[in-house]
């Protein structure tokens, strides 16, 4: 007898349009209800969801509806003695945040409002011996603190402050048989991590180490009948990890090994119509995270309406190219 | 918000929503400033326990308060006595399993244990293994929980055979746990190496593997861990570096080189002899850049004869 497929079916009535306006209203919205229960109980990871709101506003072509010196000054009173950011004031420094608050500030074209010289210490200073980094003093490695320091660095042109081949060697440990990278050498396969270790090698410029084949092979086999990814072999579909697979295989020049028009229709029937927003899944509840990945993973199947958005930083396309950075082995500075 | 269904409700249930969150917020609001405080002022004791844990309980990706809860630790270890903090940390065990009941996918909870086991006085690793074996049951497939699995089994040093035994009853119980099979990849080369091979893995080995996910896939041919397992057996292993043709042609003073593996000429210097004599080269790859690739060209200044 076989497994079931895990899957939904996409309801009959379920949006069938991109509802752009309503998503730039719904992120605009969302900062101004700070006594909010959702709000508060998720302070915790504030600077991160003021970069997936952000840039969900930059890709709306939007941003300007947001207080630009209020953003700003709350990054910068993030920033930690040790030159770390914390999510939120008061909180500690984590390298998910300071990623989220140099992309922030890289928005804004302002990352001079952070003490750039320690950030870059405290970074380099949280890669291990073997090549890895911990996400802070207490140790926790994972790959995703490999991306995090490789991306936070070379937006702000300071990868020489780390040793990037240790960087890509570890990275590298934790491939495995299926192609595809997990946490920590011996680690599971997981798109997340994918995404994480495949930015990571792109911005250095060793993805000619990945069997591209193999990998892409195990990434376009994450599309369900329903048109979304999944994140894993036998789980269920979600935006989320539809834009970890697709901006994976976007990297890796392997966007065509799906089918592009079916994971449209799967996001599009992710969105809410009374409220905006995306969802990880048709009726679910809405929040800024899904609405990010939702309009970066339209802007990666080419809806026009949305700006490009660069694959292993998302983050628009222009301001990369504004930073002159790339994300392809062709560069002549990798 | 992963999995959250939104529900149309009624006015009524609504208000009653609202005010039951509006409680929670106010003693969420307290207990986290409270912690704070304590923080600050170097109060670094149970109470402090007792105020994280309520928060952390409902909320364990707040990291903070786990650095706040390790910070507790270490302060007390200069003042508690070895059978104490035996005790307190025994407590923590139970209040990690607790709060891994309520969310057994924070990567924060999943750490802090690892601090723990690492710091306590007498850790106890075959009760740490059972906990995997128990966590694996409620879900196979969590992959926080197998990588707390190989940290036990590191640290407890657990013999590869008996993982490997672990992974086939699991697999024996479902032929569909990918978890299982990836494990399983990583602990036959470590069982049965064999560097004479491209795979590094024993023949007879791969062999008996190969029958195992061949009645997978005659049970459910739809799944897809058997078939990415089944492939990576049927796989020749890795590819050495070497020339793949070199091209020469004197009428355009240009030489062409295709590599197997991409490299990087400058790193590696591909030094070229005409009639025996060094020819000074400038190598370019496809593109005109000095990056990694398969492909290299150079136009040297050369007589043929």
């Amino acid at each position: 007898m076989g497994t079931p497929v895990k899957d939904i079916t996409l309801p009959d009535n379920a949006p069938k349009t991109l509802l752009l306006q309503k998503h730039a209203d719904y992120i605009a919205a969302y900062g101004n209800k700070k006594d909010d229960y959702e709000y508060i109980m998720t302070e915790y990871l504030r600077m991160n969801g003021m970069y997936w709101g952000l840039t969900a506003l930059s890709l709306a072509g939007q941003l300007d509806r947001m207080d630009k010196k209020e953003v700003i000054s709350f990054a910068k009173s993030c920033q930690t003695e040790g030159g770390g950011v914390a999510c939120s004031v008061g909180h500690d420094p984590h390298m998910l945040s300071t990623l989220s608050a140099v992309q922030i500030l890289t928005l804004y074209d302002a990352v001079d409002n952070l003490n750039v010289e320690t950030l870059v210490s405290w970074v380099a200073g949280l890669q291990q011996d073997d090549g890895s980094f911990s996400g802070d003093k207490w140790g926790e490695v994972d790959t995703r603190f490999s991306f995090c320091a490789v991306a936070c660095l070379s937006l702000l042109g300071r990868l020489d402050a780390i040793n990037v081949d240790k960087a890509v060697d570890f990275v590298l440990s934790c491939m495995n048989f299926d192609g595809g990278f997990g946490c920590r050498p011996g680690s599971e396969s997981h798109s997340g991590q994918i995404y994480c270790c495949v930015g990571l090698l792109a911005i250095t410029g060793y993805l000619h180490k990945i069997n591209t084949d193999q990998l892409g092979w195990w990434l376009c086999e994450r599309q369900l009948p329903s048109g979304g990814l999944n994140g894993r072999p036998e789980k269920l579909p979600d935006v989320c990890y539809s834009w970890w697979v697709l901006a994976s295989m976007a990297a890796i020049g392997r966007l065509h090994w799906i089918d592009k028009d079916k994971l449209r229709a799967f996001m599009l029937a992710c969105q809410d119509e009374e409220t905006g927003g995306f969802a990880d899944r048709p009726g679910d509840m809405v929040d800024p995270f899904h609405t990010l990945f939702g309009l970066a993973g339209l802007s990666l199947l080419g809806d026009e309406s949305v700006q490009p958005v660069n694959p292993v930083y998302c983050m628009p396309e222009n301001i990369i190219r504004r930073l002159n950075l790339s994300t392809t082995d062709d560069a002549e500075n990798s | 918000m992963h999995g959250r269904l939104k529900v149309k409700t009624t006015e009524e249930q609504q208000k009653a929503k609202q005010e039951e969150r509006a409680k929670k917020l106010k003693l969420y609001t307290a207990a986290t400033s409270k912690a704070f405080q304590k923080r600050k002022a170097g109060e670094l004791d149970t109470e402090l326990l007792e105020i994280t844990g309520q928060v952390l309980h409902v909320n364990p990706d707040f990291y903070t308060f786990w650095n706040i809860r390790k910070e507790t630790f270490l302060h007390l270890h200069d003042a508690k006595e070895s059978a104490e903090l035996q005790k307190l940390y025994r407590g923590e065990l139970d209040f990690l399993e607790m709060c891994l009941k309520v969310n057994p996918k924070s990567y924060g909870t999943w750490h802090h244990r690892s601090f723990v086991m690492d710091h306590m006085p007498q850790p106890d690793w075959a009760r740490e293994l059972e906990l995997c074996n128990l966590f694996l049951q409620f879900d196979e497939r969590n992959f926080h929980c197998w990588d707390y699995r190989r940290f036990v089994v590191k640290r407890s040093k657990v013999a590869a055979v008996e993982e490997f035994d672990f992974t086939t009853s699991k697999i024996s119980s479902n032929f569909s746990n990918f978890s299982s099979w990836h494990y399983r990849s990583k602990l036959l080369p470590i069982l049965h190496p064999d560097p004479t091979q491209p795979s590094g893995i024993a023949p007879h080995v791969i062999q008996s593997e190969f029958e195992l996910v061949q009645n997978g896939l005659y049970t459910d041919p739809d799944d897809q861990s058997n078939w990415f397992y089944h492939k990576w057996l049927l796989g020749r292993g890795e590819q050495n570096q070497r020339i793949n043709y070199a091209y020469i042609s004197c009428v355009k003073k240009q030489i062409l080189v295709s590599f197997t593996k991409a490299i990087k000429i400058g790193v590696a210097s591909c030094e070229v002899l005409l009639n025996k004599s060094k020819v000074n080269v400038t190598w370019t790859n496809q593109n005109g850049t000095s990056a990694f690739s398969t492909l290299w060209i150079s136009f040297p200044e050369f007589i043929c004869l």
